[in-house]
């Protein structure tokens, strides 16, 4: 594939140019991790080289709200994939499997929930949630979180179970093993592919979701990791050298994820949106 | 959709076309099998009886019922009361808080700046994100290292993104520091001091995070673009910006269509930003519908008004993303 002339030659360069430009908050954001926080506010573009420090991560690790954070972040993250997954892959095999008008309607009933804004359920939400006494509790968050992501789980794995033989359903029914069995031992098995990508893009949605966690968990009740950065920086006005190693802590591991599971990442962000 | 590759009035690509046209009819031939198959495929799973089936959808349409839709449902009902979090017993007003949005003008604003913010975030990111897609197409180590820092951002929180930018526009910020330490001082300006500025700055910031998203949807569009398509247009002398009007915009329509309406809803739904970055200010300047909800609703705990202002945003939202979809895909192509 050729080039507009004046790009081809320079075509490298100009991409670094451009990548560079844009990449500069990102720069910003690793550099000031590792230095004091007077260097910050004096050269917020140099280099850590003099200076370089872990006091930053450190002390932000030190922080009740950022501990409290990561674990609680961990324990819905987790606790929400563990209901979301499951559950849409079984609803996915029932919508893309049986032939009937309700299963047709059921998948467009999923499907409309993806375009729906969580602000417009939000305050009914709260209100269910608080009959069910699960208002200001992990439960209340987890359950919010797998309702609300469970549309995204079926589109992919509806999508992915259209290229799953289906002689595979037969063989196992021939064989008398029970309907679950089947789809335990041998349909949801074959779909890895879309279960990584289910796992890797909820538990990044999950992991960096700020409005739920704040109006259903509660400030004065418990803090995920991105309800804890915006009580640590906003309210408790800690210094620029924690802010940004308190950044860095909560990003890490979404970073790390994102680095090992790229793959996953792209596919189910663009795979989950292309098909259908 | 056959036949819409061929464009009259445009020679320079005829041979591209024959190409082209070639394989829509192969196209069209195997979607025919294609159908037959799915329609044979579509008939139920020996696994799945008339008491199975329902175990398989029952507990996520429990769920699904219980804290998506049974919520949706209650926001419209709660639109019609006078509900308030403060005061135990609530009645049915009829259509009072629409009347009453009609003529408030913090919701009007409000608006009117979820209006020119979506409209500038289903554009920027887009375009940017088909330039970088072009810009980076070719498999090559540099490339696919300048695609992974397109991606990071992505990847992060929005609370953490708002606050780097926060660091970054302040009056006192990195942005102005850097301008006047390279002797552009005369460009340092309160980056959200001034209504303009501020939304300027917010659409800025959404735009860095989701270009990268769009840049895949479209490289991975582009992937997908047989090569002797694109060879068979070179040979024709369908070069440079020709072949982009001709064959690779058409060509990348679906990914155009996932953008616009993903980028549609986020648009609508931006809250992280205009919460941390300005808490809707100045004046009400990047107060948008998503931060009003949250207001009227948690901070004046006054349900039924703010439930009101979700269903409009809801109507709006399904309207143009509805809306969206059918004009874009009418614009897409089958290779």
């Amino acid at each position: 594939m050729t080039s507009p002339l004046w790009l081809g030659r320079y075509r490298s360069a100009f991409a670094v140019v451009v990548s560079a430009i844009f990449a500069a908050p990102l720069y910003l954001a690793l550099v000031n991790v590792f230095k004091p926080a007077d260097a910050i506010r004096a050269h917020p573009l140099a280099l850590p080289l003099h200076d370089f420090t872990t006091s930053n991560v450190a002390s932000a690790a030190q922080l009740s709200l950022v501990q409290h954070g990561l674990k609680t972040s961990l324990i819905i993250t987790v606790g929400s994939l563990l209901l979301m997954v499951p559950l849409s892959a079984m609803a996915a095999y029932y919508v893309s499997r049986w032939d009937s008008k309700v299963a047709r309607l059921l998948m467009l009933f999923f499907l409309f929930g993806l375009m729906l804004p969580p602000q417009v359920v939000l305050i009914p939400t709260t209100v269910i949630l608080r009959h069910l006494h699960l208002m200001f509790t992990y439960w209340g968050v987890i359950l919010n979180f797998a309702a609300y992501y469970l549309p995204f789980g079926v589109f992919v794995f509806s999508g992915f179970l259209r290229s799953v033989s289906r002689e595979l359903d037969e063989a196992g029914a021939i064989d008398g093993a029970s309907s679950l069995k089947v789809f335990w031992r041998i349909i949801f098995p074959l779909m890895r592919p879309a279960t990584a990508s289910v796992i890797v893009v909820t538990a990044l949605w999950t992991w960096n979701d700020f409005l739920s966690p704040l109006i259903i968990l509660g400030a004065a009740h418990g803090v995920t990791i991105t309800t804890g950065i915006y009580l640590a920086i906003g309210t408790y006005s800690i210094d620029y050298g924690q802010e940004f190693g308190v950044m860095f802590l909560a990003s890490l591991p979404v970073l790390a994820l994102f680095l090992f599971l790229q793959r996953y990442f792209v596919s189910g962000l663009t795979g989950g949106a292309t098909k259908g | 959709m056959p036949g819409r590759l061929v464009r009259p009035g445009n020679d320079l690509c005829l041979r591209t076309i024959v190409i082209g046209a070639a394989s829509e009819t192969a196209a069209v031939r195997r979607g025919f099998w294609a159908q037959r198959r799915a329609a044979r495929a579509r008939r139920t799973s020996p696994n799945l009886r008339r008491w199975t089936a329902p175990g398989f959808a029952g507990p996520a349409t429990v769920l699904y019922l219980a804290l998506v839709f049974l919520p949706l449902v209650l926001a419209l009902s709660y639109s019609l009361t006078n509900k308030n979090l403060l005061s135990p017993h609530s009645s049915y007003v009829g259509l009072w808080n629409y009347h009453e949005l009609l003529s408030d003008t913090v919701f009007k604003q409000a608006v009117k700046v979820t209006a020119i913010m979506t409209a500038l975030i289903v554009v920027l990111p887009n375009a940017l994100g088909l330039g970088i897609a072009l810009m980076l197409r070719a498999e090559t180590r540099l490339f696919a290292v300048l695609r992974t820092i397109f991606f990071v951002p992505v990847v992060l929180a929005g609370v953490v993104v708002s606050f780097i930018w926060q660091a970054m526009l302040t009056d006192y910020g990195v942005i102005n520091s850097v301008l006047g330490s390279v002797g552009l001082g005369a460009l340092q300006q309160g980056w959200l001091d001034t209504p303009n500025h501020a939304v300027g700055s917010i659409v800025a910031v959404a735009t860095w995070q989701y270009v990268g998203f769009c840049a895949v949807v479209y490289l991975a569009a582009l992937k997908a673009i047989p090569d002797e398509l694109l060879e068979a247009a070179q040979v024709d002398g369908c070069v440079g910006f020709a072949r982009f009007r001709r064959i690779i915009w058409p060509l990348v329509a679906p990914a155009v269509t996932i953008n616009t309406v993903l980028l549609l809803i986020t648009g609508f739904k931006l809250f992280d930003y205009v919460k941390i970055i300005t808490n809707g200010g100045p004046g009400g300047a990047t107060n948008n519908m998503a931060l009003n909800i949250y207001s009227v609703g948690f901070t004046q705990n006054a349900f039924g008004l703010a439930s009101a202002q979700a269903v409009v945003l809801f109507a709006i939202v399904a309207g143009l993303s509805t809306v969206a979809v059918l004009l874009l895909r009418r614009r897409e192509v089958e290779v």
